[in-house]
């Protein structure tokens, strides 16, 4: 393979310090695996810069799974920043990969994680970097094959067109099948066409050009927006389920990266799945079922994984660890192995009603950052609609024990514009956060009461595929504004600090997340436009995007807001993340009705389909106790 | 507590010289957690391991000679620390040499104010000459008299010569030259060689800081 380091280096040289954070482009990490020799060649890429990155689940483990094969070898690839693809274009050097520096256009395949609505434009800025085309149907016998897969694969029709094959759940067994597939067919020599029908074949592998697209009269007529070309390809693709997780190795390899990341910590995943059932969790709807490690599995794992890596931090993570049936266990053990290390052990996100004043006590350590929790709606009833499952106890309860504990500072996050919400819901958000410092305060030393600061942190809702909100349509960003305004009024307590994320970015992630394929069109009119980096807030534009959707006669506002009945088909209708679309009808007239659903690993079967349809089971280590 | 302060002495080279002073250390601290060595943890609200570190090298300044100080809780062999280290390292950023040092010595990061630098330097465009052209062309760049630098938004007059210790050597295509860091300020050697190499045609391919000296 070309070896682009000499370019690279000499650009990093004569730039100087105008281009920022050199170390993003390195390689050359503590933990880094190349396999120079090996035949096969595929290149994972993540459609961000190094830092967002590197430290991604699915970069990670999906390089080691294929490294793991013989004769495969995968590199890593991120997105340069957006100063270096301007001077990396200028100078004519395509986008590289880190292990061998080498353009993308020599793999043989490559697999971009698509973890975020926002990272579409970037898709087609790394893919045009490369000197790739942008449509799969443009591509030539020669050209790699450009994979996807991640949470947005769940309605990848705005993607579609972009990739020749999409992969749908978990990649660990179903990413080297399908290379080996392509490896093998390359070898023999058949053509693109070809090795698509045939990937089309394997479990959870989704090709979008074998595949008629109808308007929506055809598409509700017919129960579906696309519709297989070819009686050999699936109607209907659902997602692929690794049964061997909970039996697995914890310990996963991992790459110490030199610049500061996100996350930059070890992460060790101790449970995959959440079965809490929240209605707007496109999470929690898609991992299914839950699956635990064991907790000598998951105390060896940190073991080793701090002594490879050096790391001084390791965060337990999963969609919801205070779930897990030995965390409490596992949190005791760590906590004595490290005693004096300096090392802390921290859990990314702690539910309100399993956060006692023993958890309080084992997790961090010593540190006491700021502690996040999510109560989600500021009233009971809200809760209710979205079987978030939480009482107003529950969170009193944890903030007498987190602040009793050392704690001193308190994120609460919300969302508004959930399906039901009203102003008293929004004024129920400020009371709340403020009746929460309140009894902050009280649970610490009266000298120190000064210090206690609780904020609030709301984000709009955005409907997402394959959950039971998935017909709901999204507040209009003025109604959004007006909403945050009443909240910001509603506050009163000067300790008590408001923040909110940008409602125009929420509308076009709600378009990206309810969008057919020719919202596909919108994002490419967007990026020839100028879009990128569309999660970076100093990148954004709500008009360029507007523009592209004029251009494309596209509706933004009528795809993210429009509210239907259970009964429509939506674009997505032909990938399934295993869930029985009654059981999402299910659960949005239960939210109509503001009944709630228990979790099934604490109460009976919710009958949501996965684990009768993927012939799987729940896999706790010990009954949980909600 | 038993105090043990070990000197480590790394080179730092290839594509690692691109890291932050920052990135340095946080690398260095790594290293020293892989190697397993038992390490001093500060007390307090935030435990964190008792390191210093020596002067800061620039972004894309290497060092043949870089240092760094561990407080260790027990002795271990300086030898059988340094192979320990060494294992836990990557080839760029590599632990040379290691010894104990006293409460007498100095600080890491004040132990060595004269860096000597050893600057490669070629033409931006690479047809521009040939080996002796490149010779001319680098021995008849000037040291400016005054460089002019924004530090914290403010800007700041240096001067080279209070700076540069004896004379800069023009060997061919190479630079070589001695910085004094002063307790009111110092010159960094790619600031120097900006100012220098100012529309010039000319850009350093490689700086590495060769030597460090306690005393001229």
């Amino acid at each position: 393979m070309t070896d682009l380091w000499p370019r690279i280096e000499g650009l990093l040289r004569q730039a100087g310090r105008s281009v920022e954070r050199p170390a993003r482009y390195l390689n050359h990490e503590w933990g880094c695996t190349y396999k120079p020799d090996a035949p096969y060649r595929f290149c994972m890429v993540y459609p961000d810069t190094y830092e967002l990155g590197q430290a991604n689940q699915a970069v990670r483990i999906l390089c080691n799974c294929v490294n793991a094969v013989d004769g495969m070898a995968a590199e890593r690839a991120f997105l340069p920043a957006a100063d270096m693809c301007d001077l990396m274009r200028k100078e004519e050097i395509p986008a590289f990969s880190l292990e061998s520096c080498a353009p993308i256009a020599e793999f043989d395949a490559i697999g971009v994680t698509l973890p975020h609505e926002l990272a579409a434009t970037n898709v087609l800025e790394f893919l045009d970097l490369a000197g790739l085309a942008v449509r799969s149907a443009d591509r030539g016998q020669n050209d790699p094959m450009v994979f996807a897969g991640g949470p947005c694969a769940f309605n990848a029709e705005p993607y579609a067109p972009f990739f020749d094959a999409i992969m749908l759940g978990e990649g660990e067994e179903s990413l080297p099948e399908l290379l080996a597939l392509h490896r093998c067919m390359k070898g023999e020599g058949a053509s693109r066409e070809d090795m698509l029908r045939a990937m089309a074949r394997l479990d959870g592998v989704y090709v979008p050009s074998l595949y008629d697209v109808l308007d929506e009269e055809e598409a509700q007529r017919r129960g579906a927006w696309a519709v297989p070309r070819y009686d050999d390809v699936p109607a209907v693709v659902e997602k692929r389920l690794w049964d061997g997780f909970a039996e697995s190795d914890a310990y996963e390899p991992m790459i110490v990266p030199y610049t500061e990341v996100v996350h930059d910590r070890l992460n060790v995943e101790v449970l995959r799945g959440c079965t809490r059932g929240c209605r707007f969790c496109q999470a929690g709807m898609m991992y299914r079922p839950v699956r635990e490690r064991s907790a000598d599995n998951i105390v060896s794992a940190v073991c080793r994984g701090l002594a490879e890596t050096g790391y001084d931090e390791v965060s337990l993570t999963s969609l919801s660890s205070t779930d897990h049936s030995q965390i409490e266990e596992i949190l005791r053990r760590l906590n004595r192995a490290l005693e004096g290390k300096g090392i802390s052990v921290s859990i990314p996100s702690q539910r309100l009603d399993s956060f006692g004043v023993e958890m309080a006590e084992l997790v961090a350590g010593g540190k006491r950052g700021g502690l996040t929790f999510a109560p989600e709606a500021g009233t009971q009833r809200l809760r209710d609609v979205i079987n978030k499952g939480v009482t107003e106890d529950d969170l009193f309860g944890a903030i007498d024990a987190a602040f009793a504990a050392g704690w001193r500072r308190c994120k609460l996050y919300f969302m508004i514009g959930l399906p039901t919400e009203t102003d008293d819901d929004i004024k129920g958000i400020a009371s709340l956060a403020q009746r929460a410092y309140d009894r902050a305060k009280k649970a610490v030393p009266e000298n120190q009461r000064g210090n206690v600061r609780v904020s609030i942190s709301c984000a709009l809702f955005v409907p997402k595929a394959q959950t039971p909100f998935q017909w709901d349509g999204q507040i209009a960003p003025e109604e959004a504004k007006r909403r945050i305004d009443l909240l910001r009024r509603s506050v009163k307590y000067r300790a008590v600090d408001v923040h909110w994320h940008e409602p125009d970015v929420s509308l076009v992630e709600a378009m990206m997340s309810r969008g057919g394929r020719e919202v596909a069109d919108v994002v490419e009119r967007a990026w020839r436009s100028g879009a990128r980096f569309d999660a970076w807030t100093e990148h954004f534009s709500l008009d360029g995007w507007r523009a592209a959707c004029d251009a494309c006669g596209v509706s933004m506002e009528g795809i993210a807001q429009a509210t239907y009945d259970t009964d429509y088909i939506p674009p997505w209708s032909h990938l399934s993340a295993g869930l029985f679309v009654k059981f999402l009808q299910r659960e949005r007239k239960l939210a109509q009705q503001e009944k709630t659903t228990p979790d099934c690993t604490f109460d009976h079967c919710s009958a949501c389909g996965v684990c009768m349809g993927l012939g799987t089971a729940i896999q706790t280590q010990e009954a949980r106790h909600g | 507590m038993a105090d043990f302060r070990l000197r480590v002495t790394y080179r730092m080279a290839g594509r690692l010289v691109m890291l932050s002073h920052l990135e340095v250390a946080r690398a260095l601290e790594r290293i020293v957690r892989r190697a397993d060595l038992p390490y001093a943890v500060s007390q307090g609200f935030s435990p964190h391991m008792k390191m210093a570190f020596g002067a800061a090298l620039p972004v894309g300044v290497g060092g043949e000679e870089e240092i760094f100080d561990v407080q260790l809780t027990e002795y271990v062999a300086a030898d059988a620390a340094l192979a320990r280290l060494r294992q836990a390292s990557s080839a760029d950023l590599m632990p040379i040499a290691a010894h104990y040092i006293t409460k007498d010595d100095a600080a890491a990061s004040v132990a060595y104010p004269f860096s000597t630098y050893r600057a490669c330097i070629a033409f931006d465009d690479a047809d521009a000459g040939d080996d002796e052209d490149l010779k001319r062309a680098v021995a008849s760049r000037p040291v400016p008299a005054s460089i002019t630098v924004v530090r914290k938004k403010k800007e700041k007059v240096l001067v080279p010569s209070e700076f540069i210790v004896g004379d800069m050597v023009r060997d061919g295509s190479v630079l070589e030259f001695t910085l004094e860091a002063k307790k009111t300020g110092s010159l960094r050697p790619d600031v120097l060689l900006d100012a220098m190499l100012e529309n010039s045609g000319l850009h350093a391919v490689s700086v590495m800081r060769i030597r460090q000296a306690a005393q001229r």
